[in-house]
């Protein structure tokens, strides 16, 4: 790359006679991963990490377009107690498949498979994840799982909620439910190899001079998502497919009529269910970690306690599954164990928030869209967080459960956490993967909008589940009018924040001002290439000599790393181990 | 753009640095795949825990219409197909093209008297009525022997195991194929021989769950 | 990572000699199975000889006893996990008040 300039390093006079440069990306990039190869069948074919992040991006946002269509759809049928305008078995296929939807097409591949693809193997200095092809495979497996889904609505459809309990699943014989069980078992494949490959490319693919300890937290919390999705969601395949024979044979493991045991199916989908709402939030955690050290320039407080923390929930979400069954009919003995182990979820999670705060403190504070959505999770988490502990204790929650109460909670942690993560996330990286700035006063806006909108929906939730309003009713009495249709107004509020996103981004993609390589002066590896990055993601292999924190210095006298000829950064490494810094290192 | 090095070996993909580097990314990937599997199995294992802590009695009861001494010989063969997948990564180590043609093909042969043997088991108990879910229809000789009110669970769990189990063979099969057809075209050498070594740690997991299914299933007395 | 990895070649002595310890647990097992031993031993002996047989294939045939620890901690992380979910699910199943009853 002639933009390049090179700078005599002391580095340069080992004795491999390697060419050693400074990171200095080119402002306006003359080839970039989107020149490279150009039309339909170039993309679709690709097997570039960047590219395929793009068309999970692009299909997480149709599908949560579509699923936020059904629930205002739904906000808006719940306007009067009675029918609105959709019919009861509409209404509960229509709530079934927007959880499904949601769950399954939206939040589990949301920032690892769509974010965590782009920025994973940059923010390693790696040019690609350990195995690419594997990589495209997963997205197409994704779309073959959606396909199904949708083969299912012509086939009667599914009313049995997003968690298909047993014995109504099985016993309704429903062509739809054999239809969206295997969606959402080929769905889990998909999963599974995300979480393969990003195991692999940490363990194996990182730059020299990324040890564990300069690893960015982004990268830890996506670690730990992995390990989730390798070891959960093999049990949901093989509980889904279980689900299937019940209803293509009858089997009988999980229905009582044929001899077998309900709870059994509620043990074994939460066992996958539970710790995916860890696959689900925890990559937000990371991404509220790179954010907010950024725009606070100030090098993140307790690294090693939020690194660790992440792993902490990744293994304690395994342990408490049995609290989405309290009123199953379990046992005293597991009810009691569960609720106590739930209680444990909330110490590493107090941990990350508590972390967050204290890097807050003294920081220089920038005030950018990004950060204002972290200030939105921090407070929206928080609630659903402290209602979900309270949902943990046992004898609260068999008043609470099953009412709205329950799905307040669930969205404030989803879509108050991981969602809000997601677009903070998205705000932060888009001048990375586009090039492009976007309309800040706008998106300010649209931020306001949508802290409004969605406390306005959630909040009288709370109250009105605290009145024992049930969830997926379609008919209410007469006292929660006034709740419902506040609630319902603020879904309206809420779907306009994302009309006035969409506007601004799809403006931004096309008249944006071009971002240059690293428009928020931050020091993490993946902004020390251009915007839009190489095909390579860096022109050069980069070797770190920093952590990826540290705002210390001034950006124009910080020094990430040293970048050299590709191929050869192992041997640049070996060859300098008695003096530089870079060599304290070794990867893998 | 792409830097490639001239001492980039053919085999390597872009986004390596060298041979070792992906040769120990695909084993590690394998591995992390096997966790997986483990885990998917892990599901039927747990039921199959759940129930025999439920109704030990059933299962002393339903194990007796298995054949252990055809169980034994399926292990038997296994065990064998796992030797020789081990032999075939020594021979692609070695550099021994035709030992590893041989040794791939051997295992082949093995996987198919599995399934055979495995078939004729089936087809054995289909006879007799005894069918998962609603094929379960005994003939009045096994009804009266299998009088458990849940015998059906039983052998909805077994038929479960061993077909997911055998699906796994079936799966093997075809990925010893490839690597056969590979082998003979000489893709493989003592550099290179990364796709021996994974599916062979693919097979050997296939080994390990039958060596669990065998006495779970066969040998309650 | 250096660039001359030597990879672990196992003798042909080695795999056949694990080939024949398989073989001889293979046949043990059967042979325990027939004495019909009492409860508890019975399954516990089985599942004795069975991890025996899995410990011989991972260590040997699978090349775990050569490689590098941490693929071994997967394969004792799947089953640590396995044994987790298990033995929670335990908890409940066998201390429900009254288990399903049979229709």
């Amino acid at each position: 790359m002639a933009n390049v300039s090179t700078s005599a390093n002391s580095a340069a006079s080992t004795p491999m006679k390697l060419k050693v440069k400074q990171f200095q990306p080119a402002q306006t990039p003359t080839n970039t991963y989107l020149t490279d190869e150009k039309g339909v069948w170039a993309w679709l074919t690709t097997v570039d990490h960047k590219k395929i992040g793009l068309m999970y991006l692009g299909s997480v946002a149709f599908f949560f377009a579509l699923a936020g269509f059904l629930a205002i759809a739904l906000r808006t049928e719940l306007w009067t107690p009675a029918k609105t305008f959709i019919e009861a078995d509409t209404y509960n296929q229509l709530f079934t498949l927007h959880g499904a939807m949601m769950v399954f097409f939206v939040l589990v591949p949301s920032i690892p498979a769509a974010l965590g693809n782009f920025i994973l193997p940059m923010q390693l200095g790696a040019k690609d994840v350990a195995f690419p092809r594997l990589n495209l495979a997963s997205f197409y497996i994704y779309v073959f799982g959606a396909i199904f889904t949708f083969l299912s609505l012509a086939n009667n459809g599914f009313d049995t909620g997003w968690t298909f309990y047993t014995p109504y699943s099985s016993d309704t014989n429903s062509a739809g439910i054999i239809w969206v069980t295997l969606g959402v078992f080929i769905l889990g494949f998909s999963s599974i190899l995300t979480g393969t490959n990003f195991i692999t490319t940490i363990h194996k693919l990182r730059a020299p001079g990324i040890s564990w300890d300069r690893l960015p937290l982004n990268v830890w919390a996506l670690y730990a998502t992995s390990i989730i999705q390798v070891l959960a969601t093999p049990v949901l395949a093989i509980t889904i497919l279980l689900l299937a024979m019940e209803n293509i044979l009858d089997i009988g493991i999980f229905d009582p009529a044929l001899g077998g045991d309900p709870v059994l199916y509620q043990h074994f989908f939460w066992f996958y269910s539970h710790p995916a709402v860890y696959i689900m939030i925890v990559p937000g955690f990371g991404i509220i970690s790179e954010v907010i050290t950024t725009f606070s320039k100030k090098t993140i407080f307790g690294y090693w306690a939020i690194a660790l923390s992440s792993l902490a929930i990744a293994f304690i979400g395994f342990l408490v599954w049995g609290h989405h069954m309290f009123t199953s009919g379990q046992s005293a003995v597991a009810t009691t164990i569960f609720s106590f182990l739930t209680f444990l979820v909330g110490i590493p999670t107090g941990i990350k928030i508590f972390n967050w705060v204290a890097t807050l403190y003294r920081g220089s504070i920038s005030m950018k869209t990004p950060m204002l959505y972290v200030f939105i999770f921090i407070f929206l988490f928080s609630i659903g967080g402290f209602t979900g502990i309270m949902l943990g204790a046992l004898s609260v929650d068999i008043h609470l459960h099953d009412t709205y109460y329950v799905v307040a909670h669930f969205h404030y942690v989803m879509m108050g956490g991981t969602l809000i993560a997601l677009l903070a996330g998205l705000h932060y990286w888009w001048p990375k993967m586009t090039g492009k700035m976007y309309n800040e006063p706008l998106a300010k806006i649209a931020a306001g909008f949508i802290f409004i909108g969605f406390n306005v929906t959630f909040l009288p939730q709370f109250i009105m589940g605290a009145q024992g309003m049930p969830r997926r009713y379609y008919n209410y009495i007469d006292q929660f009018t006034p709740f419902h249709q506040t609630s319902t107004i603020g879904s309206y509020i809420l779907a306009l924040g994302f009309l006035i996103i969409l506007y601004y981004l799809a403006h931004s993609l096309f008249k944006g001002k071009k971002a240059g390589p690293n428009p928020w002066n931050s020091r993490g590896l993946e902004w020390q290439s251009t915007s839009p990055p190489d095909f390579h993601n860096f022109s050069h292999t980069p070797v770190v000599i920093h952590g990826p924190y540290d705002y210390h210095q001034p950006i124009e006298e910080f020094q990430l790393g040293l970048a050299v000829e590709h191929g050869h950064g192992e041997k640049y490494l070996a060859a300098d181990a008695t003096g530089s810094e870079a060599a304290e290192t070794t990867s893998a | 753009m792409a830097n490639h090095s001239a001492t980039h070996p053919k085999h390597v993909h872009h986004h390596f640095v060298d041979s070792n580097q992906q040769f120990e990314s695909a084993k590690l990937g394998m591995w992390v795949f096997l966790v997986n599997e483990i885990l998917f199995f892990g599901g039927l294992f747990c039921a199959y825990i759940i129930f025999r802590a439920w109704y030990p009695e059933l299962f002393t009861q339903a194990a007796l219409e298995l054949n252990t001494f055809w169980g034994a010989v399926n292990t038997v063969v296994l065990i064998g197909s796992s030797l020789t997948v081990a032999m075939a990564i020594r021979s692609a180590q070695n550099n021994q093209k035709r030992g590893l043609e041989i040794n791939l093909l051997i295992t082949i042969l093995l996987a198919c008297v599995f399934l055979v043997i495995k078939y004729f088991e089936y087809e054995h108990k289909l006879h007799l009525g005894i069918a998962p879910g609603s094929f379960w229809n005994p003939t009045p000789e096994i009804a009266a022997v299998l009088d458990h009110p849940k015998a059906n669970i039983f052998f909805g769990i077994y038929y479960m195991m061993t077909g997911v189990h055998g699906l796994h063979v079936i799966v093997g099969i075809g990925l010893m194929i490839w690597l056969y057809i590979r082998a003979r075209k000489g893709h493989f050498n003592s550099e290179y021989y990364t796709p021996v070594e994974i599916t062979g740690l693919y097979w050997h997991l296939v080994d390990l769950i039958w060596i669990f299914l065998f006495p779970l299933l066969y040998l309650i007395e | 990572m250096s660039e001359h990895h030597e990879h672990h070649i196992a003798s042909a002595k080695q795999l056949w000699g694990i080939g024949i310890a398989l073989l001889i647990l293979t046949v043990l097992t059967v042979t325990v199975a027939g004495l019909g031993l009492p409860s508890p031993f019975d399954i516990l002996t089985a599942m004795a000889i069975a991890l025996t047989k899995a410990f011989l294939v991972a260590a040997f045939f699978m090349g775990l006893y050569w490689d590098t620890k941490f693929n071994s901690m997967l394969l004792i992380g799947a089953l640590a996990f396995f044994i987790l979910m298990v033995s929670i699910t335990l908890l409940d199943t066998l201390y429900r008040d009254d288990i399903v009853p049979s229709f």
